[in-house]
């Protein structure tokens, strides 16, 4: 009898020990179960300061600022303090150097591209864990929004900011051409057609207004990529499993470099270089009458360019693919793990609070990022946001009738900031006529796929 | 040379002179012509700035900007740090830097020469090649966000040891060796005859490393979470981004941030020049 | 040669003057060198924590790479554009200064202005009128019929634009050195060479050059490792781009370090660096000094 006590004992301990999801895991998510386990517990006290480091400058600065504010006022249990850290790749470089000496805050906003980094760092405290243990609930938030950052179904973030990239044009200067000032192009041809009317010049030949003023940015490319219905990496563009290369030097990547090449040779497209605030610079000042640009630009579009500002759907191939569509973009909020648990469970309380949707259709309403919950909608403010901007409404039915496939769910890369700029290079170089569309893509590829082959081995 | 500025003041204004006038006021215009424009750009509304042709000359001047700048970032605290820290600084290269340049122009020691090439090739490294090291250096004492964690790495300057040593390598021998045979101390000689005969190039070891260290921006950017711990620089560079399309509020900053060194660069000027002469371009 | 006890008293007493400094320089400037070369020949993880050890790997992939080939380009470029053409406008500028005229004080402080300006403060200018769509340097080019170019869109224009807002931000030091040099010259030795017949451009290239020349040398010097170390215009300016034309050995080593953090290979470029200016400066030593004039 004791020899099978002994027996069943040693078994169950085996048995528990070879689980799949074994309480406090490797803290890598790839368990099936519930995450709850990598939460604090639900008793814990929430710490009673807390700091968060962002990348919203001005208005959006002062929009986060005051919902941070709000919050601090409404409860005297918990203090959230922001800190400002630059821009998102300024951020992140501090972030790196805080993980490597155990200085990171308790929440952290990082952007899209930065998720396979924060997942490989191992610092982050997953955010389905919380979800799970208190059973949040996240059925009314946008899919596009939430699929994005999901990795192997667990959110390991909370996204927090979300934009889109569309199409701006000047509504005066299509009338001025003979354009429909309505309706706006959206295929590639079509965008080269309008292009070619409302290109200016003066007296001497000098072009005063350029039809398409798009700023060299990595970003574009991979939406580019997407309308096109094109991954950007392989094992499904780095979901399915750990990504091994880009395949973006196909067919879809060159035709997307071909008709951006022919524009500027042609004459009617503007090159800004990378400067993304030099190009709506140039939209606002009448340099340029189209351009690309994220919908958080809308307002400030809207408010100082002194002519009616359209929006339209992002630029597509002429066979607009039906897998093609728009990968969201922004930021998201990380619970940082090298924090006491008391920190984290302050930093959970202020998430939460910041989901809720009076908060939401605030931070909507006074920024241009879009509400990532949809009962946010019916607020007030973000009611008020609708009618005094109906060119709102474009980026967000373009993101909610997206459909929803690896392509448009965004590539997941540990080398993203590194390959971005890589991309930059490369549009770069086509433009400025140092290599063909075909050489320019081999060439980028071929290095990125050098420095994730370095990343994966150094992470194993 | 006496009779001859005298007889240049006597002399009515020539054409020769008033060519030189006229060209040494062009020649100053297009130098300081970045500058100028910032100060006007300051003081210009957002829409007057973009306009085409690029306006020259605010037709509304106000105050606006500077009030604008102020309310988006702590400015006057980050004014006080840099002052802070650049002090701090200044006071400590002006010692480490004259006791070694001492050592380096008046003792005589075997490896001095070796040394001096030593101290020479800290000019040499990148700032690259230390900055990750420093970093955790400075954090494992615990002196992140701290005046210390800015200051101390800048005690010692390469720089100013040799302009000092140039400067005290001009102090003639004979004062030295009749302090020998007075039986002064090595010390008391450096307090008494070598510092006070050396003002012009510690004042320009001074401003020297007032301006640098005020002027710098990685660091404090690497080293500083706290945004209230941060400097100048970090500001203007924050401000640029944070408001990448409104020039006129990033140029109040700038003029903001730069009229600081710039008085100094007014006060100092003769000060540095004198320094300068006294000292290093001697050879 | 052996040492005697007052050999090694005497070094005692200079160790201990320079003691303070020697200290700081140790903590902050060798042992950290030490550390990145010893980091240089290992793999890192992204937070820097050291993986496998890399051997000179790290150095044969840097020395065989387009990146640091165009690297060198750039740097070299960039240094040649700025070094002597800024020196150059200094001693131009320094000599129109010279003059004992009324006010010229007043002048002096507006050209040599600019050594208040920091990297960031004069790139931030002159981002502003390098500007495409602001375009004031254009428009100002335009009013004398100049077609300004695209300055910071093509890469060749670029580097010279980088180049302009170096020498703009260091002309207030060259002047300031150069105008202390020729301040320094006497003014017998005018008297002197004017008696013998020596005019403008000879009196200039005869006598004035070869007596400032330690003021040049000086310059040189300091100007090409600031040069070779110049990374905030760069970063604010053009960060890097376009096509890696500005992309110059000190930002590479800022990309792979606070980009794609590389930090054992970001050391090794740190490495390199210092090799290629230490072996730079001993040139410079060895055989410009040669040239310099010393009184």
């Amino acid at each position: 009898m004791r020899r099978l006590a002994a027996l069943a004992i040693a078994v169950a301990m085996i048995a528990a020990a070879c689980g799949g999801s074994a309480p406090g895991g490797t803290g890598t998510g790839t368990g099936t179960g519930d995450q709850s386990a990598l939460a604090p517990g639900k008793d814990v006290k929430p710490a009673a300061k807390i700091t968060w480091w962002h990348a919203m400058g001005g208005v959006n600065g002062e929009a986060l600022n005051k919902i941070v504010n709000q919050f601090n006022a409404s409860q005297s249990a918990i203090k959230v303090e922001t800190v400002f850290q630059g821009g998102y790749d300024d951020l992140l470089s501090k972030l790196n150097t805080a993980l490597a000496s155990n200085a990171a805050p308790a929440l952290v906003q990082v952007y899209d591209i930065g998720q396979r980094y924060m997942y490989d760092s191992g610092q982050v405290v997953p955010m389905q864990a919380f979800i799970d243990r208190d059973k949040f609930s996240t059925a009314d938030f946008e899919p596009a929004v939430i699929n994005y950052y999901k990795y192997q179904d667990k959110l390991q973030s909370m996204p927090w900011n979300a934009s889109s990239s569309i199409f701006y044009y000047n509504k005066d200067a299509f009338g001025e051409v003979g354009l429909d000032p309505v309706k706006p192009p959206v295929t590639f041809t079509e965008i080269t057609e309008a292009a070619k009317k409302l290109t200016k010049k003066d007296a001497n030949g000098q072009t005063v207004r350029y039809g398409f003023g798009p700023s060299i940015y990595g970003w574009f490319f991979e939406q580019l990529l997407a309308t096109s219905g094109s991954l950007y990496a392989d094992n499904g563009n780095g979901r399915d499993d750990r990504a091994t290369k880009v395949v973006y030097n196909n067919a879809a990547g060159k035709a997307i470099l071909d008709w951006w090449k022919a524009g500027i040779d042609g004459g009617y497209f503007y090159n800004p270089g990378i400067d993304n605030a030099g190009a709506t610079t140039a939209f606002q000042s009448g340099k340029t009458a189209m351009y690309l640009e994220s919908s958080a630009a809308l307002r400030g579009n809207i408010n100082t360019a002194k002519f009616q500002v359209g929006t339209g759907l992002f630029a597509r191939p002429d066979s607009r693919p039906k897998d093609g569509g728009n990968i969201i973009g922004g930021a998201s909020l990380y619970i940082m793990k090298s924090r006491p648990v008391e920190e984290q469970q302050a930093a959970w309380e202020f998430v939460k609070y910041a989901m809720t949707p009076a908060v939401q259709a605030q931070w909507q309403s006074d920024t241009g990022y879009y509400a990532i919950v949809k009962a946010a909608y019916s607020e007030a403010p973000a009611k008020e946001w609708a009618t005094k901007y109906p060119q709102f409404q474009t980026p967000v039915d373009q993101i909610r009738n997206s459909p929803q496939n690896r392509m448009t769910n965004g590539a997941v890369l540990g080398v993203f900031a590194q390959a971005r700029a890589r991309t930059q290079k490369m549009i770069e170089s086509v433009l400025l006529g140092q290599a063909t569309s075909q050489q320019a893509l081999d060439a980028a590829a071929a290095e990125v796929n050098d420095a994730i082959d370095k990343y994966n081995k150094a992470n194993k | 040379m006496t009779a001859v500025v005298q007889g240049q003041a006597r002399r009515p204004l020539s054409l020769r002179k008033l060519g030189s006038y006229i060209l040494l006021v062009v020649v100053s215009i297009v130098v300081a012509f970045p500058l100028l424009l910032a100060l006007a750009y300051s003081f210009m509304s957002e829409s007057e700035i973009a306009t085409f042709p690029p306006p020259v000359l605010p037709m509304h001047p106000s105050f606006d900007n500077y009030g604008k700048v102020v309310g988006t970032i702590p400015i006057v605290r980050y004014l006080l740090n840099s002052l802070i820290v650049s002090t701090a600084v200044v006071i400590g290269q002006l010692i480490t830097a004259s006791l070694a340049a001492y050592a380096f122009s008046f003792l005589v020691f075997r490896g001095r020469q070796l040394l001096f090439f030593v101290f020479l090739s800290t000019l040499m490294i990148p700032w690259e090649a230390t900055i990750i090291p420093n970093y955790m250096t400075v954090r494992s004492l615990g002196w992140l966000d701290t005046y210390q964690g800015l200051a101390v790495p800048f005690l010692a300057t390469a720089f100013g040891t040799f302009l000092l040593r140039q400067a005290f390598l001009q102090i003639p021998r004979e004062l030295w060796d009749a302090a020998r045979i007075d039986g002064s101390t090595t010390f008391r000689f450096l307090r008494e005859v070598v510092i006070p005969l050396a003002r012009p190039a510690l004042g320009t070891v001074a401003i020297y490393g007032f301006l640098s260290t005020y002027n710098q921006y990685f660091w404090p950017l690497l080293i500083t979470n706290e945004t209230l711990m941060r400097t100048t620089q970090v500001g203007i560079a924050q401000l640029r981004f944070e408001e990448s399309t409104r020039w006129g509020l990033v140029m109040a900053g700038v003029i903001m941030v730069a009229v600081p060194t710039l008085a100094l660069l007014v006060l100092g000027q003769r000060q540095l020049i004198r320094g300068l002469t006294a000292g290093a371009v001697k050879g | 040669m052996r040492w005697t006890a007052r050999d090694l008293r005497s070094l005692a007493v200079g160790l201990a003057y320079l003691a303070p400094a020697l200290a700081i320089f140790v903590v902050f400037v060798f042992v950290p060198l030490g550390r990145t070369f010893y980091l240089s020949l290992y793999n890192t993880r992204s937070t820097g924590l050291i993986t496998t050890f890399n051997g000179l790997d790290h150095y044969i992939d840097l020395i065989t790479s387009q990146t640091f080939r165009s690297g060198l380009v750039a740097t070299g470029l960039f240094a040649l554009y700025t070094v002597p053409i800024g020196i150059a406008l200094g001693l131009v500028l320094a000599v129109l200064l010279n003059q004992r005229l009324r006010g010229i004080s007043v002048f002096r402080t507006m050209m040599a202005s600019t050594i208040a300006i920091s990297a960031a403060v004069g790139s931030v200018i002159w981002l502003l009128l390098f500007n495409p769509s602001l375009g004031l340097l254009n428009y100002v080019l335009s009013l004398v019929g100049i077609r300004g170019p695209e300055w910071l869109i093509q890469p060749a224009i670029a580097v010279i634009a980088v180049s302009i807002t170096t020498i703009w931000l260091t002309l207030g030091t060259n002047i300031i050195v150069l105008l202390a040099g020729l301040q320094g010259i006497p003014e017998e030795i005018y008297e002197a060479a004017r008696l013998d017949g020596a005019r403008g451009a000879r009196m200039f290239t005869r006598i004035t050059v070869p007596l400032v020349s330690p003021s040049l040398f000086f310059l040189l010097v300091v100007d090409t490792v600031a040069v070779l170390q110049a990374f905030t215009q760069i970063h604010l300016l053009t960060r890097g781009g376009p096509v890696d034309a500005t992309r110059t050995l000190v930002y590479s080593i800022y990309l792979d370090a606070f980009q794609n953090f590389q930090f054992g290979f970001a050391s090794a470029e740190s490495v390199v660096l210092f090799v290629l200016v230490l072996g730079l400066t001993i040139i410079q030593f060895r055989f410009v000094e040669r040239l310099v004039h010393y009184q």
